[in-house]
Parts: C-alpha cells; structure tokens; sequence
C-alpha cells in the first residue's frame, strides 16, 4: 500500500507547490504516493471531500503560515482542516518557511499568524500535540529536493534525522556559505565592489546571511545550475525563524565588523583570523577573473 | 437563482456566485477569501526591500513582480535626477529570464488549466498526461532562468542600475541549449510545425497546419462550438513596452497610447481583490491584449472573424510562446559579456522618491509604485492583472470575466470561460 499524501494550503503565494513541480523526477517521486490532493494536480478526491474532513491521509504537507481564524475554504477555516488531517497523518511536513515559522505573511499580523508549530523561534500551542511526526523544510521556497528527500524517506520508511527545530540535518547541517563559489574571497576578507561582478564576497557590505544561514543552497544547486550567492545576489537567511529580517542589502556592523557572526564562530576567533587574513594584500584577489578584452 | 461555485487548482482558490435566469448566466460575482496585505507589510521597510518581498506576492508570477519593483525605484531614482543607463548586457538578461517566467506560465496554464478542464467540459477521456509536459517544459524554462537569477521561484537578482549576475559563456551556452529544447518541444508536441514556418502563420486560412496539442484545442473549440462563447467588452489595455506589444490600448478600431496615472482601483464588496479601471472603464489585460495593440497580424485574423472570443483569447496565450522562444534565442546569441552587469554604485542611493514600476507580466500589465520618504517605504501599491481581468461589475462597467461568462448556458462553460483568464487568487495584495 502506497501512503496516502495530502498537500494542503494555507496563506501562501504558492511558491513552494511551484518550486517542487521543478523536480526533475516530480512524477517518479509522486508515483510513491497514493495522492489524495494536490494544489496543482487532479486526483479522484474533489475539493469538497477535501474541505469536508473526509479524505484519509498518511503525509500530511503543509504549506502556507497558520492562522487560527479569519481564513476560510468554501466557508471552512483552514486552521480547523489543518489540525483535522494533522490529526490523522503518520507525519506532518511543512514546506516552507511560512508553514514552518510564520514567514513573510506572519508580518500581516504577527500575534495571529504563524507557522504550525513554530512562531519564530517559540513553539506553538500545537507544537505538542504534533511534534512526534513534525517535519520542518523552512525556505522561501522550499528546495524540490529537499522536498523530494524527506518524502522519499518517509515512502521508504527510513528514519530522518532531525535537529531541535525538527529540519532534516543532512539538509539543514549545512550554512549556505558552504559550497559557495566566493569562498577563497571570504577566507581573505575581500569584500566586493558591487553588484554584477563575479569577485569578492557580500558578506561585509551587501548583506549576505549565507555564513549564519542554515541551508545547502550552494551543496544541492537551485534548479540544477545555481543558487543566489553564485549569481552574485546576497543570501537573505529565508531558512531562518526570523525571515525576512529588515534592510536586507545591507550588513548591519559594529565598528565595520558584521553584527552577526558566521554560525558559532566566537567574536574573538573571528576578528583574530580577519586580522591575520587582511594583513596580507595578495594580487590575485585584486584582479578580474576573467578579462574578454585581452 | 443562485448557484456557488469554487474554484481550485493551479493558482489558489476563488469563489463563483453565478445568477442564472431562463437557464442562462445573468451576473457571476467573483470572490477572493483572503488577501496577504503584502502593501501593509512593504509600509516601512528599507526601499530595496521590495525586491526581496514583492515576488513572494505570487509563486507563479515572482519574476515579473520583482521586475517591476526594480522598476519602480529606478524611474524613482530618475524621477529624482539620478540617471540610470542600463547596459544593453543587463536589459537583454533581464529581457531573457522574465521571458522564461512568461513561457513557464502559459506553458502551465495551458496543459494545467486549457487541457484537462476542455476535456473534463467535454467529457474527453484521454491517455496523455498533460501535467508531465507542462512540468517537461516548465522545468526546462526555469533552469535556463536560474542560470543567470540563481533560482525560479523567487530570485532578487534585478537590483537598481542592473543586475547581480556576471555570467560566463559556459553560463550562456548551457542556458542556450535549454531554450532550443524549449523550442523543439514546441516544434515537436505543442505545433507540429518548425518555429519558422509558425511564425510565418499570418492569416486565419493558415491555422489548420498547426498540429500538435494546440491544433487539438483549436479544433475542438471549433468543432464543439465554443470557439465563440466567452465575448467581452472587446476592450484591451497594455502598459509596458516589449517585444510582445508597444504599450496603449485598443478599441474597436481605435488605438491610443496610455498613461498609468489614469489607472485607477475600486473597492469591491465581498471580496478582498480591488477591481482596476482606466478612466473608468474595464479593460482586458494579457496576451490577447497585446496582440490586439500590436496588431499582430494573426491575432487581427483571427480577432476579425472570432472578436474577443474563446478562441481568441486562448490562441493569443500560447501564440506568444513562439514570439518569446524566438526572442530568447536571439537575446542570447547577441549577449556581450564584456558590458557592465550594474551601472550604478551599491552606495549610490536615494532617499527620498516616488518611482513606478510596470512590466508585461503573463496574465497582463502589472503595476508597481512607491513612495520612498528617508529611505523607506512610505506607500507601495501594486496593481495585478487580475484586478483588470476579474474584477467585477460596477455600476459603470461589467467586470472583463464577468461580461465574458454571461449569456453562457451552462455554469461547467461560464466556468471555462472564467478559466481562460487565468484565475489568480494569490495575487490580492492589498
């Protein structure tokens, strides 16, 4: 028997339901499931059956910030048929960072709206009821292969390894400096000159989160090729209980020193290696890497 | 009587109330049950802010939105005396990935939406799968996207003066080799016909060559008697200069250029979605719009036999995929690396502007200003296409989609009709 898997939405822009149809192998991975609803894809459930309650699932996938009244489907709240299913379902998936930790959305109106289980880095009332089958894939949007990955492994009944927030670790151990294709700019603190080059890093001016921000964006590449940092845009930390932060092209600092330091990097450690790095003027990194005009 | 209707799938949820009187469709009231309050929530915050926030206005429409707010602060800048003079490398790449959004959506929109409901109202059973090549293209379209915006959805890549990527060749060839295999799935599945001779299409006589499974919608619209259902007020609206159309509106046979500052919204009773007007008058935004303004020839063709129709509107929507594929291309093969990504300096900034920002988005014209007061946002409003297509009737004017489902003799048919422009419930902003 096939686990029957419910996607269900709640105040979202859809973003994660269309990151996740960019799979490559979107219907190999669906073909695990018996799929009861999906926001995109016709199953033999209707809607109504849906909004009634009546539907059976084993995976539950969230998407979308939780609020507890005020937001209906065919006159029923939505908070109601998410605890319905979450109720039933063996597991619980919120995909996203507006499902998992409120979001964007939540600043609508942040004492209401939420994540289902989180609210920011504070668990919700629900937290205990759901926790034993929680899993969190924040990202604004989620990754399609992180989506894929925590499905396949709960198809194939493997266990997921999960850290406090419930986010799977061999997805969330990583930051999203690492990989990053700027890191030789980095480790010779060598800030950009702007935007549109391909040297330097935009942890110093531009406000990249990337060495804070848990993520393997640049381990498992966005649509296959890229990710944000490689093309020279700053990481906004959309992983993270607290996005989206304010100011988010900039680098907040105290005394010309980033305020946030990479992830667990004590303050000393870092302005010791800044100070030894940053001592030396090395050419390389003073050059474009490629010059079309010679 | 009254009859409810919700409608689901693709782009969220919308409500129907359909009046029906002698068996026909008198009035439809459309209703969206919620809205994100994205404009409250921009209110404050550090002007470029917008680039991060406004594209999670819509997972399928990020793209366009986040175009349209680096437009926004760069008229803004002007406005303020700051001159910015994009590269033509950093216009034709932002040109090339708002065309791959375009193409994933009509692409959706028409093997998600046009495909599965046309048979589900004609009771067709069949074999194909039409989601596994709409995702096949889709997928395609946003990988060749992402090569140059870091990722699809919701990439913040466009930033004032340019953009942030410095692509290479090896960036350049890979991202060409994706748009050829976008275009020979539409030579291949969705024509039947090389780019070429389609393009050559200029003449309603010609439309029986394309095959494929656009042929199959033309001629089942025609065959079961749809291809004229779904008339509206045969007016159209375009905001944005592009390859797809010059901007100005179109009625009867009078074109006129356009300003947004007579654009104007209307709050509506019971639903969250605030309807947009021009001078007081409801205009169709989209792909058969601009076809309509830019008199493409076979738009005209087919407009003069078929006029604001069924067939019309959809022919328009996956007619432009050809224009966008052939453009893609070409705004690839003519890309020079050695310009400037970003012409302006990341300090260069202004702190005190009102900027507007429009951009062609699928669905239609989309709207974006600001009001920027010591370096933060004072005011946005964004204004969707969906709020010109789907607004409903006031007492001046009928709603674009609603004037389209009336007179229909069936709600599985009114339903269709509704269909065609795409609902959009994701976008209500306010």
């Amino acid at each position: 028997m096939k686990p029957k898997l419910l996607w269900l939405q709640s105040i979202t822009c859809n973003g994660n339901a269309h990151s996740f149809f960019n799979h490559p192998d979107f219907f190999t991975i669906l073909s695990s499931f018996e799929l009861i609803h999906h926001p995109f894809i016709d199953t033999d459930h209707s809607f109504q059956d849906v909004l009634q309650g009546a539907v059976p699932c084993d995976i539950l996938v969230l998407e979308g910030s939780f609020t507890e009244s005020g937001f209906t489907k065919g006159g029923i709240e939505v908070s109601h048929l998410m605890k319905t299913y979450a109720n039933k379902a063996k597991h619980i998936v919120s995909v996203g960072t507006c499902a998992t930790f409120g979001g964007i959305f939540k600043q609508k109106d942040p004492d209401t709206i939420s994540g289902f289980c989180f609210d920011g880095e504070e668990k919700t009332p629900r937290y205990e009821t759901y926790a034993s089958r929680l899993i969190s894939l924040p990202g604004c949007p989620a990754h399609p292969q992180w989506i894929s990955f925590v499905l396949m492994m709960l198809a194939s009944n493997k266990k997921i390894f999960i850290d406090e927030m419930h986010r799977p670790v061999e997805l969330y151990g990583y930051t999203v400096h690492n990989g990053c294709t700027r890191n030789e700019y980095f480790e010779w603190k060598i800030d950009t000159k702007g935007f549109g080059l391909k040297e330097g890093c935009l942890f110093y001016e531009q406000g990249c989160q990337g060495p804070h921000t848990k993520g393997s964006c640049n381990k498992i590449l966005w649509n296959e090729v890229s990710s944000k940092t490689r093309v020279g845009t700053p990481c906004f930390g959309c992983t993270e209980p607290h996005f989206p932060k304010t100011a988010l092209f900039e680098t907040p600092t105290n005394m010309g020193i980033p305020r946030t330091m990479p992830l667990g990097i004590p303050r000393r450690a870092y302005l010791t290696t800044t100070g030894i790095a940053k001592s030396f003027k090395i050419k390389r990194f003073q050059e474009s890497i490629i010059k079309y005009d010679s | 009587m009254i009859v409810k209707k919700l409608i689901e799938k693709v782009e969220g949820e919308a409500e129907l109330d359909f009046t029906m009187k002698d068996g026909r469709v008198k009035g439809v009231e459309i209703r969206f049950g919620y809205t994100r309050s994205i404009e409250k929530i921009l209110q404050g915050k550090p002007d470029r802010d917008a680039l991060v926030i406004t594209p999670r206005v819509c997972g399928i429409c990020n793209h366009a939105h986040l175009i349209a707010a680096v437009r926004a602060i760069e008229n803004g800048y002007e406005n303020a005396g700051v001159k910015i003079a994009l590269s033509s490398k950093a216009k034709s790449i932002r040109a090339f990935t708002l065309h791959c959004e375009l193409i994933q959506n009509h692409v959706k929109w028409f093997y998600m939406v046009i495909i599965p409901q046309l048979n589900q109202l004609l009771n067709i059973k069949s074999e194909d799968n039409p989601f596994l090549k709409a995702s096949y293209l889709s997928s395609t379209m946003t990988k060749a996207l992402a090569i140059f915006a870091g990722q699809w959805p919701h990439s913040s890549y466009a930033v004032p003066g340019g953009v942030t990527c410095d692509p290479t060749y090896v960036d350049v060839m890979q991202a060409q080799a994706l748009v050829e295999e976008g275009i020979r799935f539409f030579e291949e599945v969705l024509t039947g016909l090389s780019l070429d001779d389609y393009l050559s299409i200029v003449s309603i006589s010609s439309l029986d060559k394309i095959k494929g499974d656009f042929g199959k919608v033309l001629h089942l619209l025609k065959q079961k008697g749809l291809d004229f259902e779904g008339l509206s007020h045969d007016n159209f609206i375009v905001f944005d200069d592009s390859i797809l159309s010059r901007s100005g509106k179109s009625r009867a046979t009078t074109r006129a250029s356009v300003d947004v500052k007579h654009v104007h919204e209307v709050l509506q009773e019971g639903t969250y979605a605030k309807a947009a007007q021009y001078k007081g008058r409801s205009y169709e935004v989209g792909p058969l719009a601009r076809g309509m303004v830019s008199k493409r020839p076979i738009v005209k063709s087919l407009h003069k036999r078929y006029k604001d129709s069924l067939m019309s509107r959809i022919f328009a929507r996956v007619d432009e995929l050809a224009l966008l594929l052939k453009d893609s291309k070409d705004l690839l093969n003519s890309l020079k690396l050695d310009e400037p990504s970003c012409t302006l300096s990341h300090s260069k900034q202004v702190k005190e502007y009102t900027g507007v920002g429009v951009v062609e988005a699928a669905r239609g014209s989309l709207i974006h200003q600001t009001s920027v007061k010591e370096g933060r946002i004072e005011n946005y409003t964004i204004i969707t296409p969906t709020q010109w297509n789907l607004g409903n009737d006031t007492p001046e004017a009928a709603g674009v989609a609603s004037m389209a489902m009336r007179g229909s003799t069936s709600i599985e048919e009114a339903t269709f009709i509704f269909r065609a422009f795409d609902v959009c419930s994701v976008c209500t902003t306010k």
